[in-house]
């Protein structure tokens, strides 16, 4: 049980990190899309 | 116990994963670049970047190659808790500051380094004070991720150190001197990218390889009592407090943090920062479980040295293909920071020591942007002599961490509290400065009354790092409420006791007398400063964009005159 759960507390730091991962690409197509749609640049 | 061999990358392998990063990371600064750039663009952007782009900017530029290297040490030093000690601390003040920083930027919103406010706020003296904390602080970091390419890459592959400090410090100039902070914002993105993707597959795959769950179960006794205690007060006193300290300093007293502050769209200022928290947090903690692991295996570090256990746990664990992942995943962190390092000390000569004082407030933009692109020569090449002469930087690093430390509390209560005046300032600052020295190299024997001195300020210092802290989510009565609850509430443990850790009760000093000198010099002054001039004082140096402001002011100029 106590193996069990220090494996969930290794594993799920890239488990939160391919979450971020995925929130961030999904904001940057978004930004994308909103700067095409402007015409501005986004940096 | 495993062997401390490392598996090399061949020549060729090596040269094309670095070429072949920074040839694309150099392209993708193409698809950005102007022909002319605009000087305010060079540092800070549009002033309206997008949440994906600034988020994912935040978190590369603060994963350095060091924070790997001192996550997975703590780990291995302080078993279960370690990582923890390092990465949530780092990613927490990155929480902390989001609240100073929104009222930075309301202030003023047209800024392009928080050294330039200061002078707005209070003057030169001030101003340099900030401006060379941030030089110094910069030049360091740069120096110490070209010092690790140089260690990365004569560790991994056959290349010597030199040629890896170099190749990294020629990558880095190539893709960040024409576009300045715009390139490294861009190109932070697919860094992040890179390194997020390595790591999710590192760690799974080094746990699995060493054992997975079984390994967990069979080697437990490896770890000492305090090793396997998630609550071990020995990993908080050592590990946690003092870096829970410093950090704070640090995310006031980097310019890298500032830009991308002010180059961020205002109103996603708060979500920037909370996505950055659990960015950092995430990876850094997730690459010191390698440390936790290493210490489960039995892992001795080769030579001693704490910065090959990762490169250790990646040749003992990884095929071929994963090691150079891991490759690539520290060279991007160590890249991202150093373009962000280089923007930040670009953006300090242009504005700090060129626009506000050579210049005398009337910069040429376009001499200004030379004096940035300048700034990036020089400091890679210094960055690559020192980083090649392998300098001992820990002085000269504890003294910016001093420095930084001692600017916390002047620095955040200038912009809040009126009477604070630049005489109270540079005194707070330097007063501190001396007594932080005095103590952590013990000039003075650290025993009888001063040891009891220190302590108290120590336990002031504590005070003001949870009121600060406090301040940033509630009022002000709240935050002083409870400064005071913990300056005196610490003093039956801190007196005796604190003495024996020296890192942290100097670095807890600098926050006491700065703050205790800052309050008692702004009690007694008369002045009282007006915010909104902040606004007026800071301004885009680009024509175009100072138009509207001089429009407005020639209408409301004209007005004035029709009054009269």
């Amino acid at each position: 049980m106590t193996s069990l759960i220090l494996a969930t507390y290794i594993l799920v730091w890239p488990v939160i990190s391919a979450a971020i991962l995925l929130v961030l690409i999904v904001a940057l197509v978004r930004d994308m899309r909103a700067a095409r749609k402007d015409g501005d640049s986004m940096v | 116990m495993q062997e401390a061999e490392f598996f090399q990358l061949s020549t060729p392998v090596a040269l094309l994963l670095l070429f072949g990063f920074y040839g694309a990371t150099f392209l993708l600064s193409l698809l950005i670049g102007k022909k002319k750039e605009n000087v305010d663009g060079y540092m800070v952007s549009n002033n309206a970047i997008g949440f994906g782009l600034s988020a994912a900017s935040m978190i590369a530029t603060w994963i350095w190659a060091a924070s790997f290297y001192a996550s997975a040490t703590s780990g291995y030093r302080y078993g279960l808790s370690g990582p923890i000690h390092y990465g949530l601390w780092g990613a927490l003040m990155i929480l902390f500051i989001y609240p100073f920083g929104r009222r930075f930027r309301q202030l003023a919103p047209k800024a392009h380094t928080l050294a330039e406010v200061i002078q707005a706020r209070h003057g030169t003296s001030s101003q340099m004070i900030m401006a060379v904390s941030n030089l110094i602080g910069s030049c360091i970091s740069l120096m110490v991720n070209f010092t690790a390419a140089g260690a990365l890459v004569s560790i991994l592959t056959p290349l010597s150190f030199i040629q890896g400090v170099l190749i990294a410090g020629l990558g880095v100039l190539s893709y960040t001197l024409w576009s300045g902070f715009r390139a490294s914002v861009m190109t932070d993105f697919a860094q992040l990218i890179g390194m997020i993707l390595a790591a999710v597959i590192i760690i799974p795959l080094i746990f699995f390889n060493a054992g997975g769950v079984g390994m967990l179960a069979e080697n437990m006794s490896n770890l000492n009592a305090e090793q396997a205690n998630f609550f071990s007060t020995k990993a908080i006193l050592e590990q946690g407090a003092p870096y829970f300290v410093a950090v704070l300093a640090y995310a006031i007293g980097n310019q890298t943090i500032a830009q991308r502050l002010f180059a961020v769209r205002e109103d996603l200022i708060k979500p920037t920062f909370l996505t950055a928290t659990l960015g950092y947090g995430a990876v850094v903690i997730g690459l010191g479980m390698l440390g936790m692991l290493a210490l489960f295996v039995g892992l001795e570090p080769a030579d001693g040295n704490m910065n090959n256990i990762i490169p250790q746990m990646a040749s003992t664990y990884l095929t071929p293909f994963g090691i150079a992942l891991f490759f690539i995943l520290v060279v991007g962190s160590l890249s991202s920071t150093a373009d962000s390092d280089l923007s930040a000390l670009s953006a300090i000569m242009m504005t700090d020591v060129y626009g506000k004082n050579l210049a005398r407030g009337k910069p040429d933009p376009v001499r200004m942007l030379w004096w940035g692109r300048a700034t990036m020569v020089a400091a890679t090449m210094l960055g690559v002599i020192f980083a090649s002469l392998r300098l001992d930087i820990l002085v000269m690093l504890v003294f910016v961490g001093a420095l930084w430390g001692a600017i916390v509390f002047p620095v955040i209560v200038s912009f809040y509290w009126d009477r604070v005046t630049n005489k109270a300032f540079t005194t707070a600052v330097a007063s501190a400065v001396i007594l932080f020295t005095v103590a952590r190299f013990e000039l003075i024997p650290i025993e009888g009354l001063a040891a009891v001195f220190f302590e108290i300020c120590a336990s002031a210092g504590g005070g003001v790092v949870i009121g600060l802290m406090t301040f940033a989510f509630f009022n002000r009565r709240i935050a002083i409420g409870m400064a005071l609850l913990v300056a005196i509430g610490s003093l039956p443990f801190t007196l005796g006791f604190l003495r024996d850790y020296v890192v942290l009760l100097s670095s807890l000093t600098a926050y006491g007398v700065s703050a205790a000198v800052c309050i008692a010099m702004s009690w007694r002054s008369h002045e009282r400063f007006d915010f909104a001039v902040l606004a007026e004082r800071v301004t885009s140096f680009h024509e175009e964009d100072n138009l509207p402001r001089q429009q407005t002011q020639a209408r409301a100029g004209r007005a004035a005159m029709a009054n009269v």
